[in-house]
């Protein structure tokens, strides 16, 4: 590991000028402190957030409102989060294990970073890890790779569960720069790789995330997070899919769908959730509302490390996702044996 | 300077920046807080931070300041095991033990919510040894151990209290003072010259103490894999070479103050190379033309096995005439052995009263006699000047029977005069280390109508990757007891192992036969198919029975016997608990039910010699030492000794005392490979426990004594007597162990997903010594297996580079990956091992994957040929069979 500076931050104020000034903030560490040791992340400087006073959760009749520094595990354990958000406290529960839970944090979270073969590999050639060096993952080994919004320049995928939950429950990432506060949505905090895959997100340079907030409509009454991989546990989403639903009267009121595992973002289709509206909850209308978000899906490679399979995956995914949110049957993460 | 309250007691200690509270801790003198990867993925460093389970390699040591740590050191109370400690030994929870501290400490951090579903709350943490059913046992409160001692007992191992409290010795544990430490700079080339290397800046570095390179090492050709005879693999190694012939070759080693010195020297090092093609495909290497790796190999061919035996001249003329016939090729990956511990060593010098300097190595190796014969022929030093040892080691399935780091140790503190260590990094043990060999394996099998075998070929191409280490001997035995177990009039084994710019092959559990296996017994269920004949009936008819001549493909004598025979019962045991086995709901989809069933033999130990040597010496206190130098690596066979000398001998298991896998133990041993455990080494301990107790009852017929070995020792002791016996084993002659492995697997039709709904396997084993503890290699052996099967894999892209180097890419079962193997025990008795037992270790392993490609197949209509059996794979095959076309 490279040497480095450290400093813990004494207040907002302080963390945002030494952010400015190019420090790299540090929460719970479990992706950074991994990164520097492969080498990919080089900071000059640690900037330590956790004497901050950002750990509070507050619920409310207008919503939520999330400490950047509340744990993974603290979130998912919160029992009003998880009776008015299930939806998130199950995606959280998809994600990481016991112990990282533990470590990492909201604001980390959505700050972390892919978990493409190539980029964690500091000597191969990445546009995200060093712009312009090219990209090996066009042509290698594809499986784990984008099928939606991916360019020429990088297919990584954004590897949380978490995010892709708040990007489909309208969450605001709050964050806070020395142009005062300002409220980012969460479809919006994460972007498209286009010709600066270096970005992964819009936070400024200077800002710091101190919370997440969410709207007061939790879909708790018909949710699911669906998430489908290689094996049981452990293991980065092929394709995940959170999926919400308000049904008044038999038909869809209102409809939420974000996919993750298939692009550089938690990839929200807010057309195929309007063309739900009205609607019956029915395989058919989930499939009519999957074609729409997979139409201009496209797979990276061929043969069996391509992810050609993903497109049909994430066709499914959708239906049953849905399917369950209607049936009032979400995806347990407990026992995972998908029905 | 952090401070800390660390295990109960106040801590201020000074913190390197960057430092994670990994290493922080083990620099506080906690052992018990293990690397097992260094990333958040296998849980081995597990602690508790304010009572809450943090994995210490991601969590900087600073967010430690000011809180309570509690390593696995701090649990027992008042030198008490806590409850959980002592459930992980009645359970046998354990084998190499290496996970050990960080899946108790795992436990003792769980929630309620944790507590009532342990699958899910312990997917942070890796057990590559048991299968986990044992841990789940400890965590029900089920005991498996007895209190009974001698065989047949099920005895904790002798070093289980220091397992569980983090107090035994792996390789990198308790260093010495003044240690320096050597990282590996790697090629990120497949194939390539080095032009040259400039290590100025490296050089220029405060703390950097020595680079070594080609230009600085002997030129001595040897092979990294280790046998008996050193002349059974291809000396085609070098130290350092300067061709470059896969993408993770060593090109240089620095020896530094630290290890992140030493990684920032080697990261300073500035080498050229001239870039050369990569020879990637197995098939393309043989070409005429292609470009050749190594001189001693035209068309690349590491080694080739070739043989008839039958009244047919070809196959094709066998098929011509048969009733039945199948023609397949099967194709197996490359997988990762993932033992926790990763090869490291640590070596330094020890002066004598003559003022002579020994070199000493404490290395994780399963070898440590053939390793310090090979450094003795490297470094042409006298054999009595080197001793290499190891205490316990953590895990190694064939991944450390290979000579991959003392030899750089060995030569830095030659030059240095200092202690110096090499431990390899998770993804070090994934690029610079060995591989199962992939295989591509073409049966013909031709049967009569009553589905009698009538001829049986194989064609092998096994890929060695960039060197030859292992490459004869896996291939030979690969079509060696694969073709043996049916009787067939025909047999054609045509096998070539092949050189390629792709990392190279080794020594894996089963050593080829987990390959072979897969393709003969898959391509026997085949035949079950086309002929229509039950599966169970078909092996029935063919099976090997005692009596019968052991052929595979040539027929010259060889020294096993049918020390005893199970084979029979196994399949009986087998097929009855099968059809027992309950049937879960499925729910809704479109979800098929299979079954599925393998055999397997395997000879009970390596041919052509495999010899140990152990000796028991009565102690004053009438307690016994017992010297054996074979090593323990989880494998159990410290335990199984000691339960045969205190057997033998009449005196509690608890009285022995072991020093083994040390090579001033005893004057030789082959090492713990071929499953060579409790028939090569156990034979000589008991001989040696044999030699002993005649002794002893000589020496009380002498002295008018009873058979108290306290009154005997004492005795001796006044009469300036030293009371011992020594055995002694050549491995010869050998026999044969048997393993028949059951599924019932759902497969979702419209998804590819499977689920394992039973799984069962059978053994003969002979005379069982320990049954929890061979219960526990059978569990874990179809663990590993299954994650063979049906995750795992090694991926090679197109630059000859490993895409998925993690636990995070590359898919070790967890816990609730597993299904529950129920294991079942022949009950025969062995004629050539000791007191009626045979070897039980690698064999489990090997009729695991065609079993569930076998009940794959039924459940999904169609049949997996390919490892590993991912789900998309069979969801793309059903849907290309149906004719449907994915978008």
């Amino acid at each position: 590991m490279r040497s480095f500076g450290y400093a813990r931050a004494g207040s907002l104020a302080e963390a945002i000028a030494a952010r400015a000034a190019g420090a790299t903030p540090i929460a719970g560490g479990t992706n950074l402190i991994d990164l520097m040791k492969l080498d990919v992340a080089r900071p000059d400087r640690l900037l330590d957030l956790n004497g901050l006073d950002l750990r509070g959760i507050e619920i409310g009749p207008e919503g939520a409102r999330i400490g950047a520094l509340v744990s993974n595990a603290d979130l998912a354990a919160h029992q009003q989060i998880a009776a008015r958000y299930p939806l998130l406290a199950s995606a959280l529960l998809a994600g990481a294990t016991g112990q990282l839970r533990n470590a990492a944090t909201t604001g980390g979270n959505l700050m972390q970073r892919t978990r493409c073969y190539y980029f964690n590999e500091a000597d191969t050639p990445c546009n995200k890890r060093s712009p312009g060096a090219g990209c090996v993952a066009i042509g290698g080994v594809t499986r784990i790779h984008a099928i939606l919004g991916a360019s020429e320049h990088c297919i990584a995928v954004h590897p949380s569960d978490m995010c892709v939950a708040l990007a489909a429950l309208d969450a605001q990432v709050i964050a806070e720069g020395p142009a005062g506060e300002r409220a980012i949505p969460a479809s919006a905090f994460h972007r498209l790789p286009g010709d600066t895959p270096e970005r992964d997100n819009t936070l400024g340079d200077d800002e710091i995330i101190t919370a997440v907030t969410l709207p007061a409509e939790g879909f708790a009454d018909h949710y699911s997070y669906l998430k489908l991989r290689d094996r049981l546990s452990y293991a980065f989403a092929l394709v995940s899919v959170a999926a919400a639903l308000r049904i008044e009267d038999g038909r869809i009121a209102e409809a939420r769908l974000a996919l993750g595992g298939v692009a550089h973002k938690p990839w929200r289709d807010q057309e195929a959730e309007a063309a739900l509206i009205g609607r019956e909850p029915t395989r058919a209308a989930f499939a009519d509302a999957a074609a729409i978000v997979l139409a201009p899906a496209r797979a990276q490679g061929s043969g069996p490390e391509g992810n050609a399979f993903k497109i049909d995956l994430a066709r499914r995914a959708i239906i049953r996702a849905f399917d369950q949110a209607a049936r009032r049957t979400p995806q347990s993460q407990t026992h995972k044996q998908v029905a | 300077m952090i401070s800390i309250v660390l295990n109960g007691r106040a801590v201020t200690a000074p913190a390197t920046p960057g430092q994670c509270l990994r290493t922080f801790l083990r620099a506080q003198g906690c052992n018990g807080v293990k690397r097992g990867c260094d990333a958040g993925d296998c849980g081995a460093c597990t602690v508790l931070v304010d009572g809450a389970a943090v994995q210490s390699c991601v969590m900087p040591a600073f967010r430690a300041e000011g809180h309570a740590v509690t390593t696995i050191e701090g649990l027992a109370e008042g030198g008490e095991l806590c409850p959980l400690q002592q459930q992980f030994i009645d359970s046998g929870a354990f084998q190499c033990g290496y996970c050990t501290p960080g899946m108790i400490l795992t436990i003792a951090g769980f929630d309620a919510v944790q507590a009532a579903d342990p699958a899910r709350a312990l997917k942070s943490n890796i057990c590559r040894c048991t299968g986990y059913a044992p841990i789940a046992d400890a965590l029900d409160g089920i005991a498996r151990c007895d209190d009974r001692v001698g065989i047949g007992a099920s005895t904790p191992p002798p070093a289980a209290c220091g397992v569980v409290s983090g107090t035994v010795r792996y390789a990198m544990d308790a260093p010495p003072d003044g240690l320096l430490h050597a990282r590996l700079r790697r090629s990120p080339h497949a194939s390539a010259r080095i032009l040259h290397i400039d290590r100025a800046a490296a050089l220029a570095i405060d703390g950097v103490r020595l680079i070594l390179t080609h230009e600085d090492v002997p030129h001595f050709p040897y092979s990294t894999g280790r046998h008996e005879n050193f002349r059974d693999d291809p000396e085609d190694t070098l130290i350092f070479d300067p061709l470059i012939r896969f993408a993770g070759q060593r090109v240089a080693a620095v020896i530094a103050d630290t290890a992140a010195i030493a990684e920032a020297a080697c990261a300073a090092l500035d080498i050229t190379y001239e870039v050369l093609p990569a020879l990637l495909d197995p098939t393309a290497v043989q070409d005429e033309g292609a470009p050749q790796l190594h001189a001693h190999a035209p068309r690349n061919v590491a080694a080739r096995v070739q043989g008839q035996v039958g009244p047919h001249a070809t196959i094709d003329e066998v098929l011509a005439g048969a009733a039945h016939v199948v023609d397949r090729t099967y194709t197996t990956q490359r997988l990762h052995h993932a033992s926790l511990e990763t090869h490291a060593g640590i070596a330094w010098l020890e002066r004598d009263a003559a003022g002579e300097d020994s070199l000493v190595i404490r290395s994780s190796t399963q070898v440590p006699f053939l390793t310090r014969d090979t450094l003795a022929r490297m470094l042409q030093m006298p054999r009595e000047r080197i001793r290499v040892f190891c205490d316990r080691v953590g895990g190694g399935f064939g991944g450390k029977q290979e000579l991959i780091v003392e030899d750089i140790i060995a030569l830095a503190t030659l030059r240095l005069g200092r202690p110096v260590a090499l431990e390899y990094t998770r993804e070090e043990a994934f690029t610079g280390a060995s591989t199962r060999h992939p295989m591509q394996i073409r049966v013909r099998m031709g049967a009569d109508a009553q589905g009698r075998l009538l001829g049986l070929a194989m064609d092998v191409l096994a890929e060695t990757g960039a060197y030859g280490n292992h490459a004869p001997g896996v291939l030979h035995h690969g079509c060696n007891e694969s073709m043996i177990v049916y009787n067939c009039p025909s047999k054609f084994v045509d096998g070539v192992s092949v050189y390629a710019n792709t990392p190279p092959s080794g020594a894996f559990r089963g050593y080829g036969l987990s390959q072979t296996i897969f393709a003969v017994e898959s391509a026997m269920d085949e035949l079950a198919i086309a002929s229509g004949i039950d599966p169970w009936r078909l092996r029935e008819i063919n099976m090997i029975r005692p009596g019968d001549p052991m052929i595979s493909h040539h027929d010259t004598p060889h020294d096993v016997t049918f020390g005893s025979y199970g084979l029979d019962q196994c399949l009986v045991l087998a097929r009855d608990a099968l059809d027992r086995a309950q049937t879960p709901e499925l729910g809704d989809g479109d979800w098929h039910l299979g079954d599925g069933m393998a055999i397997a033999l395997i000879d009970t130990a390596p041919p052509r010699g495999h010899y140990a040597h152990a000796a028991v010496t009565l102690r004053e206190d009438g307690g016994v030492d017992l010297d054996v130098g074979t090593a323990e690596f989880g494998n159990g066979s410290v335990t199984t000794h000691v339960q045969l000398v205190a057997t033998t001998l009449g005196i509690e298991p608890t009285r022995i005392r072991v020093r083994h896998g040390d090579t001033e133990a005893v004057a030789h041993d082959t090492g713990a490979y071929g499953s060579a455990g409790i028939v090569i080494a156990g034979l000589a301990c008991h001989r040696a426990a044999l030699a002993l107790k005649a002794e002893m009852e000589a020496f009380a017929a002498d002295h008018q004594l009873g058979t108290d070995p306290g009154a005997i020792a004492a005795r001796a002791a006044s009469r300036g007597r030293t009371l011992s016996g020594s055995g002694y084993s050549d491995g010869s002659p050998r026999s044969v162990a048997f393993n028949v492995q059951a599924f019932r697997v759902a497969v979702n039709r419209d998804s590819g997903e499977w689920r394992i709904v039973a799984s069962i396997q059978a053994a003969d084993a002979g005379v069982v010594l320990n049954p929890m503890q061979c219960r526990g290699q059978i569990e874990g052996g179809v663990a590993q297996a299954i994650g063979g099967a049906l995750m795992e894999e090694v991926r090679i892209d197109g630059a000859g580079r490993i895409a998925n180097p993690s636990f995070r890419s590359y898919h070790v079962p967890r816990m609730a990956d597993l299904p529950r193997t129920e294991v079942l025990f022949a009950d025969t008795y062995d004629t050539t091992g000791p007191l009626g037992a045979k070897s039980m270790s690698e064999s489990p392993f090997n009729p695991v994957a065609p079993a569930l490609a076998n009940a794959i197949a039924r459940a999904a209509g169609v049949r997996p040929r390919s490892l590993p059996m991912r789900a998309d794979r069979i969801w793309a095959a059903i849907r290309e069979q149906s004719g449907e076309m994915s978008r």
